[in-house]
C-alpha cells in the first residue's frame, strides 16, 4: 500500500534520515517510536511532502513517485490521498469546528455544501463533538481541537492517515479522549502511520512497531516482539523506562 | 478674544472640504495598499534584484520627511511626465498638471512602505501550521491563500490599515504647500479673509478631532466583533 524506499534527508549538513525503507500494508497500524530527534516526525512529513526528502522513492496506492524530481501535480495527488494529524492540531482558526471538517471536502473534493455538511456531522459524531460544531477552535480545549482535527483528516477519506505525535501537546487528562478516538478508527480497518511517545498505546494499537534511532530503523516487528522479546540492546535500553499509562475506556 | 460665531462659521466652511479630503485619503490608502502588497511580495519572496531595489527605496522613503518627498515629486513628476509625453508624442503640458496627482503619487508611495510592513506582518501572523494543514489536505497554493490565509490576514491587517487611513488624512494637511486644499488649507484660506487665525485653526483642529474620533469609534465596534471569534 505504502512503500518508502531509501528515504534520505539532511538539514544543513546533518543527516536526519539515513536511507529509510518502510512498508505499510493496507489496514496496518504502524507505529514509529524512538528517542526525540531521531527523525520520526521528519519521516512522517516526508511521506506527504511537507518535508522534501533529498532522495528516495515512494510507492503509494497505485502510483509511484521519485522524491528528488516530483512534480507539483504528483505531490498534490499524493496529498489528496493521505491526511495528517498534527501535534499542534493546526485547525483553521477562522472556521468553526464543522467548517474545519467541511473545508477540504468543498475545496479539494468539490462536494456540495450540503453533502459536506452531512458528512461532517457524521464525523463529528464519531469523535463525540457534535454539540461543539459551531465553536471556533479558540473556544475548544486541546483534546477537543485534536479530535476535530482527526475528523478533518478523516473527512477526505484518505487511504492512509498520518499521525504526528497527536497527544504530545495535551495534558494527561486529555490524552485519553484522543487515544480512544484513534483506537476506534484503527478498529475500522484504516491504514495508519503513527508517531507517538505513548508506549503502552503503541503496544496495544499497532500491528507493527518500528523503533528508530539516529535516523535509522533499528528494529521493526509486531509489538510483542519489540516490547517483550527484543534482541537489540538499544531497543531494550529505550523501552526500559516506559510506564503503563494508557488504559482503554469504552466511553469517550 | 475668541469669537464663537467666527469659529462656527469657519467650521461650517471647513466641513465642505471634508468629503473631498476623505475621498482623496481613501484613494491614497487603496493605492498604497496595492503598492505595499507588491513590495511585501517582492521582499518576502526575495525576487531577484527587485528585492535590493525595494530595500533602497524603502530606506530612502523612511529616511526622508514626507514634506521633502512631496516637494521632490512636485518638481520632478511634471517634468518627467512632460519628457515621457514628448517621447510618446502625447499632448501634455506640465503647466496644466494638477498638483493633486502629485499628492496622490507622493503619498501613495510614501505610505506603501508602511503598508508593506502591515501586510507582511498580517500574513506571518496566520502561522505556518495552518498552511501545512491545508497543504496536507491537498489544497493548492491559491486555494490555501484564498480560503485560509487571506481571510485571516485581512482581519489582522484591517485595524492597521484603518490607522494608516487616519495618518493619511492628517498628513494631507501638508498638501496645501503644493496647492491642494484640504481641511487645514481651508482653515488658512478662511483666516486670510478676516485675520481670525485662532478661530479658524481651532475649527480645523475640531474637524480633524471629530473625524478621527468617529473613525476610532467605528474601529472599536469592528474589533469587538472580531474578538468574539478569536
Amino acid at each position: 500500500m505504502l512503500a518508502l524506499k531509501n528515504i534520505r534527508k539532511s538539514f544543513n549538513g546533518t543527516d536526519v534520515l539515513k536511507g529509510i525503507s518502510l512498508k505499510v500494508n493496507e489496514g496496518d497500524v504502524v507505529t514509529l517510536i524512538g528517542p526525540s530527534g531521531t527523525g520520526k516526525t521528519t519521516l512522517l512529513r516526508c511521506v506527504n511532502f511537507l518535508e522534501k526528502p533529498d532522495e528516495g522513492e515512494v510507492q503509494f496506492s497505485n502510483f509511484q513517485l521519485n522524491y528528488s524530481h516530483a512534480k507539483k501535480k504528483e505531490i498534490l495527488r499524493l496529498r489528496r490521498k493521505s491526511a495528517m494529524v498534527f501535534q499542534q492540531y493546526h485547525l483553521f482558526k477562522n472556521k468553526t469546528a464543522i467548517e474545519n471538517v467541511m473545508e477540504a471536502q468543498i475545496v479539494v473534493q468539490k462536494k456540495t455544501k450540503k453533502e459536506a455538511y452531512e458528512n461532517s456531522l457524521e464525523l463529528l459524531n464519531k469523535v463525540g463533538l457534535v454539540e461543539k460544531k459551531d465553536y471556533y477552535p479558540s473556544q475548544l480545549s486541546g483534546g477537543q481541537q485534536q479530535r476535530i482535527s482527526i475528523a478533518r483528516a478523516l473527512a477526505i477519506k484518505p487511504e492512509i492517515l498520518l499521525f504526528d505525535e497527536p497527544t504530545s501537546a495535551l495534558d494527561p487528562e486529555l490524552v485519553g479522549e484522543v487515544l480512544n478516538v484513534i483506537d476506534q478508527i484503527a478498529r475500522t480497518g484504516a491504514t495508519i502511520l503513527l508517531v507517538t511517545h505513548e508506549m503502552s498505546f503503541a503496544q496495544s494499537i499497532s500491528t507493527k512497531v518500528v523503533f528508530m534511532d539516529h535516523g535509522e530503523i533499528v528494529e521493526e516487528g509486531p509489538p510483542s516482539q519489540i516490547f517483550n522479546h527484543s534482541n537489540r540492546l538499544r531497543t531494550k535500553e529505550f523501552l526500559k523506562h516506559f510506564t503503563n499509562n494508557y488504559q482503554k475506556t469504552t466511553s469517550l | 478674544m475668541f469669537e464663537f460665531n467666527i469659529f462656527a462659521q469657519d467650521f461650517l466652511n471647513i466641513s465642505t472640504v471634508i468629503p473631498s479630503t476623505l475621498a482623496l485619503a481613501l484613494l491614497i490608502l487603496l493605492i498604497s495598499i496595492a503598492l505595499g502588497g507588491v513590495l511585501a511580495f517582492i521582499e518576502q519572496k526575495r525576487v531577484f534584484v527587485l528585492w535590493k531595489v525595494s530595500q533602497l527605496f524603502r530606506s530612502f522613503l523612511r529616511g526622508t520627511p514626507l514634506l521633502v518627498q512631496l516637494y521632490l515629486a512636485f518638481y520632478c513628476l511634471p517634468v518627467v511626465l512632460q519628457k515621457a509625453a514628448l517621447l510618446a508624442y502625447l499632448p501634455f503640458n506640465q503647466n496644466d498638471f494638477n498638483p493633486v496627482y502629485t499628492v496622490i503619487v507622493a503619498y501613495s508611495v510614501h505610505f506603501a512602505v508602511f503598508q508593506s510592513e502591515i501586510i507582511r506582518g498580517s500574513f506571518l501572523s496566520v502561522g505556518y501550521g495552518q498552511i501545512e494543514a491545508a497543504q496536507a489536505s491537498g489544497f493548492s497554493f491559491f486555494q490555501t491563500m484564498r480560503r485560509i490565509i487571506i481571510p485571516q490576514a485581512i482581519i489582522e491587517a484591517l485595524p492597521n490599515f484603518f490607522n494608516s487611513y487616519l495618518s493619511v488624512i492628517k498628513s494631507l494637511s501638508l498638501a496645501f504647500l503644493v496647492g491642494v486644499v484640504d481641511i487645514l488649507a481651508k482653515a488658512k484660506l478662511e483666516s486670510a479673509l478676516n485675520f481670525r487665525y485662532l478661530e479658524s485653526y481651532a475649527a480645523a483642529a475640531t474637524a480633524y478631532w471629530l473625524l478621527c474620533s468617529i473613525m476610532t469609534y467605528i474601529l472599536g465596534i469592528y474589533e469587538k466583533l472580531i474578538r468574539k471569534r478569536a
